[in-house]
């Protein structure tokens, strides 16, 4: 038989690959549970959100070795540890996505014992909120909000609301974010309800309001939105603050960032310790790191997201502590609220969306 | 099958052999799975996405319940994206062999011979590249300050900037260069066996170069073709980051659909349904076209 | 091999021609834009802003990115070695043996080109979870050779049909052994349909997203993750510094092997 060869040779390399597959499964298996030093640290965490300068130290300080992999969005994060086989230690999720992995089982509780610097530290108006009471399963870390960059040099009428989205002279001049929860926020804080309406009819006019808008709208864009409004391609963009913050800072006469008055979202990515956790006492050491002020301010100098961390705040370029596009007045985050997880009416508006889409 | 080749080899366990690996890897790898995928499809989705237990299997099934799913995405508005995306799939495919057949005639039968393995790196390296930076790229071509407005505009050929991105043809334009390898290569595959002496026969015998081009050049290569319009027909139709990007996520395809069930949605059991269905369908069509082929007694792939 | 009277005429060859260096420049347009923009200043990536080094300098610097191009390439070469060889041997079988199954093979290689990405993903990592093996990169090769074979086995069963086997019957008759057979005759006629089916598979692997952001685990972030986790907080033209670097070494690979294949003798066409 001329091809048995081969084909016993393609069933050696899958029987190889196999094994080199299953090999971590053992260790996956023996949780143990007895928080020793082990050396390690696995990270799941959205790109950009920790400097390389401040994971070099930590593993210098305490010789536990870092590893960084990275997510683009909270539902890819609860697929992952849904599946039960990831292997992380500490993830990141946005505030209703902490929810999400409480309900599941896949957060644990926290030691506060272990935490000190959190009641020392941090912002009791960050602390303490609805995804998660008292904190018990996370440690703020970096937040901000979604808002409006506008065209200075294009736009001469003042911008302060949600309105111009909506204003048919605007036509072909306006990016929205590609994402139906924050699509649905301006919809229906624009109409002075709190974005997370669960009125079926009062939803269902939020959705012909979007459907509306859709014939004034250039492009929906959750990627890209900064550059494209930096280009001159669109006058309005609908955005987060990051992003957007950077593109202010880079041509502040021509663009600007704004919390409308009608209000907006704020996120808010917390630390969390997963259920599966291997490495427990290094998480616990590497949220201790992060909290101190000094180390804090560090992590926002370079990523530019907002700290909850109050003792931080001295610490940290004071360029960055004065624009009002990280760091927002408390006037403005009164004007905020963080988005929940709308249960069945998901799938309503989800319907709502691809409508409009489709249309 | 292939329709020549004198008689039947013994059949022995040559071709369980070498078909072994692939049972192995898929049924292992993607059958199982794909079955658990299925049973998800018949369940409902929980309040806070997942899904919801079943409490009674007995009335799950006797009501109908299990079809839930399954009837939902018989709503116009899902039967409206499934038309847009396959008329979008079936543009992109004739496109591609348009442009993929000369091309790949000129690799494989007259470049030089010593060149063909560099001109197919060619073909292909471009692709070896990030798709999300390369459609960045054709944003930046095609935006309205973008490259091609403006070499077009300082042509004197237009006065105003063309309103390119962020429309139907940037979709369609994305789509085809994303694709174009997956037609190309196949084309070569077949083309680069292409027996010249037959051609010369043909036109010896007075056939005209378009006549034996159809008659002889075409059915010779026709299973390249098949593969090529396979391998580029079925994923075109379940694209949809091309047209959020270049068509401003005007629009909605099954692909979006799909994806927005196991994200934002969290309704996995509605995309698995749908996902599901879109696999009736694309196999439906291979199967007719098989029979088909079959009983014209042409050349098929299945 | 001399053609003879089927030459095309030379307009034709030059028409021919001319269509293939505009596609050429079509598929080489956005290529052209990316490497360019890696060298913009400012991290606004949709106007140039002038020359700068910065970005590789950066690129350098910047470990996680080194790493996951480290895991892309490692995960697209076993993928394309596996899903080369498993998927040209199905195409064997299919194109040259009627067996019980054939059908039922052909049915199996077509569903992970028709399944949509997401849902193979989704169903592997359920998978791994109900089997308790670790995410790994191991598992990303894994989804790699599920949706990738079968495009290997297509391309070369297309190539293999109307194959003649008088040339593998002779050579078995003048008492060769079937793997001298395979090597000398089989092998040397499929070959570019080989060569085909492994460029796919790379191509779909070294750019692959979706089901790798499924199956990825600790350690194993590749260069298309780590792309599309940047988006949040945007894309740096640190992406186009790494995808130029990329293509330079590719490129110089090419022509090296290139250089090499013409070295011995020229081997034409072999129709």
């Amino acid at each position: 038989m001329k091809h048995r060869a081969l084909a016993a040779l393609a069933l050696a390399s899958l029987a190889l690959l196999a094994s080199a597959c299953s090999r971590p499964a053992p260790t996956a298996d023996s949780a143990p549970a007895a928080p020793a030093a082990t050396g390690k640290l696995n990270l799941y965490i959205w790109s950009a959100y920790l400097p390389q300068d401040v994971i070099d130290d930590f593993t210098k300080r305490t010789g536990i070795a870092v590893n960084v992999d990275l997510y683009d969005s909270n539902e890819a994060l609860l697929e992952k540890l849904q599946s039960g086989v990831a292997g992380y230690d500490l993830v990141f999720p946005s505030d209703y996505m902490v929810r999400t992995l409480i309900t599941e089982k896949l957060i644990q509780p926290l030691d506060h014992g272990q935490l000190p610097l959190l009641a020392k530290h941090y912002d009791p108006r960050l602390l303490d909120q609805k995804f998660d009471p008292k904190n018990r399963h996370s440690v703020p870390y970096v937040w901000g909000t979604t808002g409006l960059g506008w065209n200075k040099a294009k736009v001469t009428a003042t911008v302060d609301s949600w309105s111009v989205l909506f204003d048919p002279a605007n036509k072909g001049r306006i990016l929205m974010l590609d994402d139906m929860r924050e699509a649905f926020a301006v919809a229906l804080k624009s109409m002075g309800k709190s974005l997370n309406e669960r009125d079926p009819a009062v939803l269902a006019q939020a959705a012909e309001k979007l459907k509306a808008q859709k014939k004034l709208v250039k492009t929906y864009n959750s990627g890209d939105f900064a550059n494209i409004l930096a280009a001159g391609d669109v006058d309005f963009a609908h955005g987060y603050n990051g992003q957007i913050a950077e593109a202010v800072a880079a041509a502040p006469d021509t663009l600007a960032y704004i919390l409308p008055k009608e209000g907006g979202t704020i996120w808010l990515d917390s630390v969390c310790l997963t259920t599966a956790a291997q490495n427990v006492a290094s998480a616990y050491a590497f949220l201790n790191f992060i909290m101190e002020p000094e180390i804090n301010a560090r992590i926002v100098n370079g990523t530019h997201y907002a700290s909850a961390n109050l003792a931080a705040k001295p610490l940290i370029d004071p360029k960055i502590t004065a624009d009002p596009a990280i760091y927002p007045s408390d006037e403005v985050i009164d004007r905020c609220e963080f988005l929940e997880d709308l249960g069945e009416l998901t799938t309503k508006l989800d319907e709502y969306w691809t409508e409009i889409k489709a249309e | 099958m292939t329709g020549t080749g004198g008689e039947e080899r013994p059949r022995g366990r040559a071709p369980y052999l070498l078909a072994l690996p692939t049972w192995v890897i898929l049924g292992v790898f993607f059958l199982v799975p794909l079955v658990l995928v299925l049973v998800v499809s018949f369940a409902e989705r929980g309040t806070y996405g997942g899904i919801k237990p079943i409490e009674n299997l007995t009335t799950h099934i006797t009501s109908g319940a299990f079809l839930g799913n399954y009837l939902r995405s018989f709503d116009p508005l899902y039967l409206k994206i499934f038309w847009r995306s396959l008329w979008l799939a079936v543009v992109t495919t004739l496109a591609c062999l348009v442009i993929s057949y000369p091309i790949a005639y000129w690799i494989a039968v007259l470049a030089p011979a010593r060149f063909k393995n560099l001109l197919l790196g060619l073909v292909v390296v471009p692709f070896w590249t990030s798709f999300l930076i390369r459609t960045y790229a054709w944003m930046l071509i095609l935006r309205s300050e973008g490259l091609v407005n403006t070499v077009l505009t300082s042509l004197g050929l237009i006065s105003q900037p063309l309103d390119l991105l962020y429309h139907e043809p940037a979709v369609l334009l994305g789509l085809i260069y994303g694709e174009l390898p997956f037609m190309i290569l196949p084309l070569y595959a077949s083309l680069e066996k292409l027996d010249l002496s037959l051609i010369d026969a043909a036109q010896d015998l007075g056939a005209s170069p378009v006549a034996s081009f159809f008659r002889v050049t075409v059915p010779m290569t026709m299973p390249g073709i098949l593969a090529g319009v396979v391998l580029v027909f079925i994923p075109s139709l379940g694209q949809f980051v091309v047209s959020d990007l270049l068509g401003g996520a005007k629009s909605v395809l099954v692909g979006n659909l799909i994806q927005n069930q196991f994200s934002v949605a969290r309704n996995k059991p509605f995309g698995a349904a749908l996902a599901f269905e879109l696999m009736a369908v694309v196999l439906l069509l291979l199967l007719l076209y098989a029979y088909h082929a079959r009983k014209s007694g042409k050349e098929t792939l299945l | 091999m001399k053609l003879r009277g089927s030459e095309p005429r030379s307009w034709e060859r030059r028409l021919l021609g001319a269509h293939s260096v505009l596609v050429f420049l079509f598929l080489w347009a956005p290529i052209l834009v990316l490497v360019a923009f890696s060298f913009n200043r400012g991290k606004q990536t949709a106007v140039w802003q002038g020359f700068t080094l910065d970005w590789y300098e950066k690129l350098l610097a910047n470990e996680q990115l080194l790493a996951a191009v480290k895991n892309s390439l490692i995960a697209a070469t076993l993928t394309t070695v596996v899903a080369t060889v498993v998927g040209t041997l199905v195409a064997l079988a299919l194109g040259r043996y009627r067996f019980r199954g054939s059908g039922f093979t052909q049915v199996l290689l077509y569903l992970p080109i028709i399944l949509p990405e997401i849902v193979i993903g989704a169903a592997l990592v359920t998978f791994f979870g109900v089997v308790g093996w670790r995410l790994s990169l191991g598992t990303v090769v894994l989804g790699h050779i599920v949706f990738s074979t079968s495009y290997v086995a297509i391309v070369v069963r297309a190539r293999l049909s109307g194959f003649d086997r008088s040339l593998e019957e002779a050579a078995l008759d003048l008492g060769a052994r079937p793997l001298e057979v395979f090597r000398r005759v089989t092998l040397p006629l499929i070959r570019p349909g080989i060569l085909a089916g492994a460029l796919l598979v790379f191509t779909l692997s070294i750019d692959d997203y979706v089901v790798t952001s499924f199956v990825a685990g600790v350690g194993a972030t590749t260069l298309p993750i780590q792309i599309y986790s940047m988006l949040k907080v945007g894309v740096t033209p640190e992406v186009n510094a790494v995808s130029t670097l990329l293509l330079l070494v590719t490129i110089v690979l090419i022509v090296a092997a290139q250089r090499l294949q013409q070295k011995p003798t020229g081997t034409g066409r072999s129709s």
